[in-house]
């Protein structure tokens, strides 16, 4: 009773966010409930479908994870693209100066090379904050730009592919490839990895006790610093937990998908990550749900596109709208 | 005395969300008196006289002013009726002089040269009418909070208010202010003023007022003279028929049986020249010496902001000592920090609530085991056992009557009384060898302050050692062994629980020392 009494708002949300958009779909003269057919049911209606669903899923997934571990702490990491992307060059660069090492040895080591790069990544904008009491929403957005001109740097650089039309690196050692799961359509095995952190980050945040400090950190940091948690600490550990898992992200795709860095990879996870994260009301529980509903739009939309020459875009006005009308409900609810 | 009624409110009511505040409540002023308004924390006194003055809006009932309905939108509204009201906390800007502050907002003759002559010509002649001695040139921030309550009686005045209300007016005043301010009072009322005088002090309503109407629970119980009627009926009146008052610690009158110190060889907490300097170098803390005993309650006397806070948060270990020592059963924990105290015997129920003492994004049962989240029963070092916790915390809202829908529930749903609750049954809950509670009864209804001294005294019994750090001179002399009076970070004075007299301790509250006494007698208008 009480779930369904929960879930009710959110479930509105998302019928009237659909509503609301598909009366821009029909006023651009397509067929709302064909378009709406594909976007929901691409996912499900072939096995391709439905293994790049769970493609999209993996990144998505961990991204939301970078924005609301910080989020449950009460910080805002606006820079799990930069994260990501770090994570990415990492394994990059291990699969590539240890090309020759076994797969035993070099696939732990490429997605050890991406986690740390991320943890890094999210290591500085924490150290400012602990230091300097820079605020971090700053510090991690504009470490994204670092990040870019560096994945730049490395893939126009001494690992440049050249027989690429486009800045990418040379493949990584055969050796760090991710093993397949299901080799056609191919799904690399990252995904078991992604749903193990997932469920990692739930128990550790509702169940341990240095989770709980990280809820109280979040909930009210001065009382929590009164009643002997160091709040700064865990300000610095929830953001580097939040680049690491980032990172993890950014060594799938080369690992997993790519077998190399590629530029433009990042796509735009970090904004749907936000969102993810958001809907989810920073949630850990939540998130992959959520994330899994963002994939099954994102590929439904890709597919819309193709078939039907509506914009991709559309599916993004449906994810905002979404967002909007998620965080309307508590306004609602509230009076 | 004119027999007339003024001011009239009639059947009010007013509902916050699901709680009625206010349930058809009529309150009737007349010229010339002064009227209490008494009742505990909730009762719904300062809701009604928001509603008088503006700045709520009633959901029903009507207001009569010299026999005419009016409809008052806000507190220019109302002081353009002639309605006056001096807050709780004060409205003052605290680097602008006592005239600025005064005039503020008011039409001045000379805008553009700020010449006030005509002005302060009117100002003194207020302060002299009515007793109320303030220094004109004198800047707010300078001033003991006795001097700007009279800064915030004179706004009233200036304005022309004949209607003046006083919100819980002798919150932090030593008792030589309050006698000062009832003489004041009873000036105005003799020159034609009334006076709504809210409290939830029963003594001060029988010595200053001429009429008393007492709230419960947003319901009117009786209006009755002063004369008429006896201690006994409105004690009655303001706690209901369900509570026990021959056993309450609120109402007691016998003597109870003062500590022994000769029975307990080492205090359970000592502090030695205990230094505190903020960050921006004022000295908060000096030279500090404290000891408290097991089986005993220290009570910590002093004007709000003279170092109550930072003494709390030195002993508990929120904030490091400058320079001295700390001594917990005989060993030094001088460089301990809150964490090692709070599970090694600690508790701390912190001043302010909302700020230093609650999550309200998490739940009742994420709020309970703050600060022992590390320690058994409830965690072992790395999970925190919830089934225990939820145990627990169902058993304390039982006990501590918290006003919840369960463990489960956010935090932030609760009324400010329940959260003082939380913080009480976190505090209580556990066998802590030193407690440290800093104004632990605010914004509870009277019986739930006996619940609170009863828990105190069986403390007390188990030979644990308490430290009572209260702004309520009556609450520590209820229930404390010892009283150490602080002023300016410096402890004046130790009074051992035969020698509690009101008036020495004022003495000692606002610096005036046996050794300093003539000269500062002096200086004081």
């Amino acid at each position: 009773m009480t779930i369904v009494k929960k879930s009710l708002p959110y479930l509105l949300a998302v019928v009237a966010s659909f509503v609301a958009a598909g009366i821009f779909i029909a006023l651009m003269g397509f067929d709302v409930f064909k378009a709406y057919q594909t976007i929901l049911f691409t996912s499900f209606r072939t096995p391709n479908g439905f293994i790049q669903t769970l493609l999209k899923f993996v990144p998505l997934l961990l991204l939301a994870l970078a924005f609301t571990i910080p989020l449950t702490a009460g910080k805002f990491n606006i820079g799990g693209e930069g994260q990501m992307m770090a994570g990415g060059i990492g394994a990059a660069a291990m699969g590539i100066m240890f090309a020759d090492l076994p797969a035993i040895l070099l696939i732990p080591l490429v997605i050890l090379g991406g986690v740390i790069a991320g943890a890094l990544w999210g290591l500085v904008p924490a150290w400012l904050l602990y230091k300097f009491n820079i605020n971090e929403i700053l510090t991690t957005v504009l470490f994204n730009f670092i990040a870019f001109f560096l994945i730049d740097y490395v893939c126009t650089g001494p690992w440049r592919d050249p027989a690429a039309g486009h800045p990418t690196t040379v493949l990584i050692g055969r050796g760090g490839w991710l093993p397949m799961l299901i080799n056609n359509p191919p799904l690399h095995s990252g995904i078991i990895l992604a749903v193990l952190v997932a469920i990692g980050v739930y128990i550790y945040t509702s169940r341990t006790t240095g989770g709980y400090e990280l809820v109280a950190t979040g909930a009210n940091p001065r009382a929590a610093g009164v009643f002997g948690i160091k709040t700064r600490r865990m300000f610095v550990l929830s953001l580097v937990l939040g680049g690491a898992v980032a990172g993890l992200a950014g060594a799938f795709e080369v690992a997993g998908n790519q077998h190399r860095l590629i530029e433009g990879m990042q796509s735009n996870f970090l904004q749907l990550g936000l969102i993810i994260g958001l809907i989810s009301r920073g949630n850990n529980g939540a998130v992959p749900f959520v994330a899994f509903m963002i994939a099954v739009l994102e590929v439904g939309a890709s597919a819309m596109q193709r078939t039907m020459m509506i914009p991709v875009e559309m599916v993004f006005i449906v994810e905002a709208l979404i967002l909007l009308f998620v965080l309307l409900s508590d306004v609602v609810r509230r009076k | 005395m004119e027999d007339k009624t003024i001011l009239e409110l009639k059947n009010v009511r007013k509902v916050f969300g699901q709680i009625v505040a206010l349930d058809s409540v009529s309150f009737a002023l007349k010229r010339g008196e002064i009227h209490g308004l008494l009742g505990g924390n909730g009762a719904g006194k300062t809701t009604l006289m928001n509603i008088l003055y503006g700045l709520y809006r009633k959901d029903e009932g009507e207001i009569l002013l010299r026999g005419q309905a009016v409809n008052i939108q806000g507190p220019r509204d109302a002081i353009n009726q002639g309605i006056g009201m001096v807050h709780q906390h004060f409205l003052q800007i605290s680097n602008f002089t006592v005239l600025e502050n005064i005039i503020l907002g008011t039409d001045v003759k000379n805008k553009y040269t700020m010449k006030m002559d005509e002005e302060v010509i009117k100002v003194k002649e207020l302060c002299q009418r009515f007793g109320l001695n303030v220094d004109l040139n004198d800047v707010m921030s300078t001033l003991t909070v006795g001097a700007r309550q009279k800064v915030e009686i004179l706004k009233a005045l200036y304005r022309g208010v004949d209607i003046l209300i006083l919100d819980e007016p002798t919150t932090n005043l030593t008792p030589q202010e309050v006698d000062a301010l009832f003489e004041s009072l009873r000036v105005m009322v003799n020159d034609g003023l009334s006076i709504v005088f809210i409290t939830h002090k029963l003594r001060e309503v029988l010595s200053v007022c001429d009429r008393i109407t007492v709230l419960r629970e947003g319901k009117n119980i009786t209006t009755l003279d002063r004369k008429d009627a006896s201690e006994e009926v409105f004690v009655r009146a303001m706690v209901g028929e369900k509570m026990d008052i021959e056993n309450s610690i609120y109402f007691a009158t016998e003597e109870r049986q003062a500590f022994d110190q000769t029975s307990v060889e080492a205090p359970k907490l000592k502090l030695e020249n205990v230094n505190l300097i903020s960050q921006d170098a004022v000295q908060r803390l000096k030279d500090l010496n404290l000891e408290v005993f097991g089986g005993e309650i220290v009570g910590i006397a002093g004007v709000a902001g003279n170092g109550q806070r930072e003494l709390a948060e030195v002993v508990t270990g929120v904030v490091p000592v400058s320079s001295g020592k700390k001594i917990y059963l005989g060993d030094d924990v001088t460089s301990k920090t809150n964490e090692d105290l709070l599970s090694s015997g600690f508790s701390y129920i912190p001043e302010d609530r909302l700020s230093d003492g609650f999550l309200p994004k998490a739940t009742v049962a994420q709020n309970l085991i703050l600060g022992q989240h590390r320690i058994k029963p409830y965690s072992d070092g790395r999970f925190i056992n919830w089934k225990t916790v939820y145990a627990e915390t169902t058993k304390n809202i039982k006990e501590y009557n918290i006003k919840t829908n369960g463990p489960g529930d956010v935090g932030g749903n609760l009324s400010g009384g329940n959260i003082q609750r939380v913080l009480i049954a976190r505090a209580f809950s556990m066998d802590s060898q030193v407690m440290v509670a800093h104004n632990p009864t605010r914004g509870l209804d009277i019986p739930s302050m006996d619940f609170v001294y009863q828990k105190m005294l069986s403390r007390r019994e188990a030979q644990m050692a308490t430290l009572l750090i209260s702004e309520d001179l009556d609450e520590l002399i209820r229930i404390s062994d010892r009283i150490a009076v602080i002023f300016r970070g410096q402890i004046l004075g130790v009074l051992k629980r035969s020698e509690f007299d009101k008036y020495a301790i004022g003495r000692l509250m606002s610096g005036i020392t046996s050794e300093n006494q003539p000269s500062e007698e002096k200086t004081l208008p």
